[in-house]
């Protein structure tokens, strides 16, 4: 039986290469895209290409041949059962069976998506609409399934669909329209591409155009690094991100995904004045970024809040405060609600690749104080604060683990539990509190972390025991003699569909980083009803017995842990992460730690005001000093001459140059001066008589440039778009506006033609050009409201219009022709017609039709298809 | 100029001619314009329908506005009814023993005429209808040894009924090619035929009366004028790509030919004059191509018989419509 075809192999060729190909590559994209957000997939996304990508081809070859849809398209459905149901029999056990269905449903869908729409692209003219309404909802839906919703974010998930969208219907009309036999096809497809493309690129530049403000953040993120985020690719979680000048800040969210990526820089170096009770072992502790308080189940993501019931979270920005000026804040030590055993301890924190902005300090902080880094460390520490924290006895970053071999830590741990056991109940607490801190989804899969957790802790009396035996949990041994949990940057995904993460690696997987044993634990104490939080930071290694309480902190000590509260002792560190079997913490080479030796006698804070970087003078308007450590804030902004000669100028970024400081910088002066030393300030003395204390020039040692108001303004909205959290209605409106703006331009498309066309026929002066000019005119003008050429000739066809609307159109054509198809020259009488007869028409026209029917009929975009579409032979 | 077409004089004599016929012919003036374009470019014309739409009528009316009955200066007008006992020799003639002369002499048939009506063509036999070839392309007829050639002026209007009637022999498409233009007569419109009927006995008059209104020399002075008839490059081009459309058009079994192509630019020609210009159009194009092309060419099914032509058409007008004005 010879099957006749549709399409010549030219077309066939071209539908491969010109349709499926990009949709091909799209469905990569989007199945890349989903995969990320449905757990059901496993993340299989190159495999499900491959199946789309056969579905598509394979469409389009067979239909290129008389094959009826319906018919095929039932044999096809008939296979798929018959194949699932062969599976069904040579799979083994439920599970196997389970899986192999899932997996055979989603080769099915999206086989027979690829199958329909290799259809559509064969045989459908208007196929491709429906194609880029199907694909524009479905990418609404993985929007929405986002976390972190970014311009950047949306851009990534909308321009492509968009581009495509706007690619395949123009392409498909395209190739339904060339002409297989012409000579140059290529060359054709060729040019139409390369002016689609112009279009393409002029729309969405448009939109960019439009939606300026709200990309702006993206291009400038865009502008800075191109390689450095990449951490982020291919499932691959970070504890730290990285920012847009290569410094690192701990994440607002830790989700749970498949990999964590690690890297050994040093981060930061901290001095800890924390010593155990005989005052001379150093007692290390974690140094607390920020705290997790809630889960948001649907994301299976832990999140900062910052209406978590008694805050006590102490966030300063560290770049903001000027020099040796301090900020604090003692509703913190109030909301810890901790009297007991509590001290107040100070840190120094010295940052090399953390970010400026970023302030980190163990247990809870209450008070930042930037200070200088000495000039010969400059190079490495870009800058330093210290810190005073309200901390617990009872903490240690010895929590649980390693108190084995060394006697003072085992009676440590001893004391400290004993202590916990006799903490009270949590029955004289704020209900909001617990009921916040105990929060835990209702289903059945909390409630088998429930049951577990009950089933772990059914000896333990005290919550600190149970603490203790869920610690004891993670560190147990199987039947075989194994680790039941093992430590893996890499623990993989869940395969079963619902399954969260949690979950599968509680019951399933068993092996995971910091966030899985942190998050795990927290439910675990949660289902108890204990009041717990996540603390994200950095873990603190003691590797030094050179400098007691010096601290070095590299990347991969990035971590998250899980803090009790125990009343009247308030919140207290807990790690459950089992260690590192395979891989060894590799002895890090500690430096020498940047001492800072000299006293400041005397910080001023004020703007400069002017700048003689030969003579080495600055002057500049004081706001505040700091005088012997004791602050005079000043009343009246007066003018002081700094000598600058000896000064080092430094930012939060690094060593600066004097020349940096212009007019109005912010800027702190600091003097080491010998010649303060003894002029110390009288219990009497006022701002003004402490200037007089300095001498003119006034010696300066060093100077920090403070950032200005815009650096900060442009720092916080890139900030406020990298880490805002999703506002539904503001994602709503843009989402909107870029489809809004979509269909405006393309529903504005047959107007904006017909102004062209309309231009041109009224200002062109050559009568040759002017009559082509008014006759493409009319007939557009004529074809966009409803009466198209067609098959007419032109005398009829103006015969037609002048009865209809009045017009005396045939006079028109009838010279028209004769100026195009003849060498006899126009008349007089004729080229006055010519010059004439084109206002009068259209006024004629649109005097007969209502203003009503005309802008729907200009609307109507087919109209204007059809007069661009050459009719085809066939 | 000489080569100028003496246009005036062209139009009335035209005009003439129709304003004499339309005294008979009511409502049919496109079908009048067609046969005057096959006339003037020296073509036959092949009318096509159901019995009793005026073919015949409108035949004879022409042959008689330029066949005058009194002989002088007018066309020599035949009319051969065609049945399916005909003999070719009943066309072209016989030779007949001269008892006086003692030898065969030929005695001409209906051919030897300037106008032929042929009535009812496809009802003779394909051997009839094949003599009518050579006639009708080469205008001479051989018989035996010797060559006798027809007049300067020898024009065939066919009629035929549809192909599909009982008792008619479909014409070979070798013969179909000859026929410059074929048309479908059609029904007149429902106000025309009212007319028709409320005066049926004053057009049968007028039919009786019709008198002469151009001379022999007048119509070939038509015909050398057509040839002069200027048409466009571009023009020229559309017929080559219309020609060639129809070669390789997938539903089009058997295309235009080239002698098609050249009969189509003739026919172009008459009928831009036809319409009173010296100049062929797109409408021209657009008019003119189913009536000359469509009987030429062979269809796979009747559905491409609808739509294929038209489709070419309507491809080509498309260029032509939206091409610039060339110098």
């Amino acid at each position: 039986m010879q099957i006749g075809k549709v399409h010549s192999w030219k077309k066939v060729i071209a539908q491969l290469f010109l349709l499926a190909l990009p949709t091909i590559a799209l469905a990569f994209y989007l199945l890349w895209n989903v995969n990320q957000y449905y757990a059901v997939l496993r993340n299989e996304w190159f495999v499900q290409g491959w199946y789309f990508a056969a579905g598509i081809i394979t469409a389009i070859i067979f239909y290129s041949y008389r094959f009826r849809f319906v018919t095929t398209a039932a044999l096809l459905f008939l296979l798929y059962f018959i194949a699932y149901k062969l599976l069904g029999r040579i799979t083994v056990g439920e599970f196997d069976a389970f899986f192999v269905s899932v997996q055979f449903l989603i080769f099915t869908f999206l086989f027979s998506t690829a199958w329909i729409a290799g259809y559509g692209f064969s045989r459908s003219r208007y196929f491709t609409i429906f194609w880029s309404v199907f694909l524009l909802a479905m990418q609404i839906i993985v929007v929405s399934k986002m976390v972190d919703i970014t311009a950047a974010r949306l851009i990534l998930a909308f321009a492509p669909v968009l581009v495509y969208c706007f690619y395949i219907i123009y392409t498909a009309e395209l190739i339904r329209n060339m002409n297989e036999d012409e000579q140059g096809v290529a060359w054709f497809i060729t040019k139409r591409l390369a002016g689609f493309l112009l279009l393409a690129g002029l729309v969405l530049l448009s939109l960019l155009l439009i939606f300026q403000k709200d990309f702006k953040a993206i291009e400038t993120d865009w502008g800075g690094v191109n390689g450095k985020s990449n951490n982020d690719k291919g499932g691959k979680e970070s504890m730290t991100k990285e920012n847009r000048d290569g410094s690192i800040s701990n994440k607002d969210q830790t989700r749970l995904t498949s990999s964590l990526s690690k890297d050994k820089r040093l981060v930061f170096v901290a001095k800890l004045d924390n010593y155990f009770t005989d005052g001379k072992t150093p007692n290390p502790l974690y140094f607390t970024s920020t705290y997790y308080t809630r889960f948001d189940t649907l994301t299976q993501t832990f999140e900062t809040d910052d209406k978590m019931p008694y805050n006590d979270l102490f966030a300063p920005n560290p770049s903001r405060i000027p020099l040796y000026f301090a900020k604090s804040d003692s509703t913190v030590i109030k909301n810890t609600n901790a009297p007991l055993n509590r001290k107040v301890v100070t840190a120094d924190v010295y940052k090399v690749i953390l970010s400026p902005d970023e302030f980190i300090a163990p247990s809870t902080a209450f008070f930042c104080q930037p200070i200088p880094v000495e000039n010969e460390y400059k190079s490495l520490y870009k800058s330093a604060y210290k810190a005073k924290m309200w901390v617990s006895d009872l903490n240690s970053a010895y929590f649980i683990y390693n108190p084995a071999g060394n006697q003072q830590l085992s009676d440590f741990q001893q004391v400290r539990f004993e202590k916990l056991r006799g903490a009270g109940s949590y029955d004289g607490l704020d209900k909001k509190f617990i009921d916040y801190f105990t929060f835990m989804p209702h289903d059945a899969e909390y409630n088998r972390i429930r049951d577990l957790a009950l089933e772990i802790t059914k000896d333990a009396k005290t919550e600190v025991d149970k603490m203790i035996a869920i610690r004891d949990y993670f560190l147990g041994k199987d039947e075989f003699g194994q680790p039941l949990f093992k430590y893996s940057d890499n623990p993989g995904i869940p395969g079963l569909p619902s399954a969260n993460k949690l979950n599968y690696f509680l019951f399933e997987n068993r092996k995971g980083y910091c966030a899985y044993y942190a998050g795990a634990t927290l439910f675990l104490l949660r289902a108890l009803g204990i009041p717990s939080r996540i603390a994200a930071g950095f873990l603190t290694v003691d590797r030094s017995s050179k400098n007691p309480g010096w601290y070095w902190f590299y990347a991969d000590q990035a971590h998250a842990w899980v803090q009790l509260y125990f009343p009247g002792y308030g919140w207290i560190d807990f790690d459950t992460t089992v260690p590192d079997a395979n891989t060894q913490q590799s002895p890090q080479p500690d430096g020498t730690p940047p001492m800072n030796t000299q006293k400041a006698y005397l910080v001023a804070d004020g703007t400069a005001l002017t700048v003689d970087t030969i003579a080495k003078r600055v002057t500049m308007k004081v706001n505040k000093v700091l005088y012997h450590d004791q602050n005079f804030p000043a009343t009246t902004p007066p003018e002081v001459l700094l000598d600058v000669s000896v000064a080092t100028v430094t930012k939060d970024t690094g060593a600066a140059k004097l020349s940096d400081i212009k007019k109005g910088t912010n800027i702190v002066a600091v003097s080491y001066a010998e010649i303060f030393k003894d002029r110390t300030p009288e219990p009497t003395d006022s701002f003004g008589s402490i200037l007089k204390k300095i001498p003119v020039p006034a010696p300066i040692d060093e100077i920090k440039i403070m950032e200005t108001e815009q650096e900060k303004k442009q720092k916080s909205s890139l900030a406020s778009s990298v880490s805002k959290p999703v506002d539904w209605v503001r994602l709503l409106w843009i989402s909107l506006a870029i489809i809004g703006g979509f269909v405006v331009v393309l529903f504005s498309l047959p107007w904006l033609i017909w102004q062209y066309l309309n231009a041109k026929a009224k200002t062109s002066a050559d009568p040759r050009n002017k009559a082509y000019n008014i006759y493409n005119a009319g007939m557009y003008y004529l074809n966009q409201l409803g009466m198209p050429r067609d098959n007419k000739s032109p005398t009829q066809y103006a015969n037609e219009t002048d009865n209809r609307f009045g017009t005396s159109f045939a006079g028109f054509s009838n010279v028209y022709q004769k100026l195009k198809y003849s060498k006899v020259p126009l008349t007089p009488a004729e080229e006055n017609l010519v010059r004439e007869f084109y206002p009068g028409f259209i006024t004629a026209i649109k005097a007969r039709v209502p203003f009503k029917t005309r802008v729907s009929r200009f609307l109507n975009i087919y109209n204007t298809l059809h007069y661009f579409t050459k009719p085809k032979l066939t | 100029m000489e080569q100028e077409i003496q246009i005036d004089q062209a139009l009335t004599n035209i005009q003439r001619l129709v304003d004499n016929i339309e005294t008979v012919i009511k409502g049919k003036r496109t079908q009048i314009q067609f046969i005057l374009t096959a006339l003037l470019a020296k073509g036959h014309i092949l009318m096509e329908d159901n019995p009793g739409t005026g073919k015949t009528v409108m035949a004879k009316t022409l042959a008689q506005s330029i066949a005058g009955r009194t002989q002088d200066g007018g066309v020599n007008f035949k009319r051969i009814q065609f049945t399916p006992d005909l003999l070719p020799m009943d066309l072209i003639g016989s030779h007949i023993f001269d008892d006086v002369k003692k030898e065969f002499i030929f005695k001409k048939g209906p051919l030897f005429c300037n106008v032929l009506l042929a009535d009812e063509i496809n009802r003779a036999s394909p051997k009839v209808q094949s003599a009518l070839l050579e006639c009708m392309a080469e205008h001479q007829i051989t018989m035996g040894d010797s060559t006798y050639k027809l007049e300067q002026l020898f024009f065939t209007i066919a009629t035929q009924n549809p192909v599909e009637m009982e008792g008619t022999y479909p014409l070979p498409a070798a013969q179909l090619d000859r026929f410059f233009i074929k048309i479908i007569f059609g029904y007149v419109d429902e106000e025309t035929e009212l007319s028709i009927y409320n005066n049926y006995l004053g057009i049968a008059d007028n039919l009786e009366h019709i008198h002469q209104v151009l001379s022999m020399e007048e119509i070939l002075f038509l015909q050398s004028q057509t040839e002069k008839v200027f048409i466009h490059e571009e023009i020229v081009k559309a017929v080559r790509n219309i020609v060639w459309d129809t070669r390789r058009h997938p539903d089009i079994v058997l295309g235009a030919s080239t002698r098609s192509g050249i009969t189509f630019l003739k026919c172009l020609k008459a009928f831009a004059l036809v319409n009173g210009r010296t100049f062929v159009t797109e409408d021209d194009v657009q008019l003119i191509t189913p009536a000359v092309l469509d009987h030429r060419l062979i269809f796979r099914n009747r559905d491409a018989k609808a739509k294929g032509l038209n489709a070419i058409l309507d491809k080509e007008m498309d260029r032509l419509g939206k091409m610039k004005i060339t110098a």
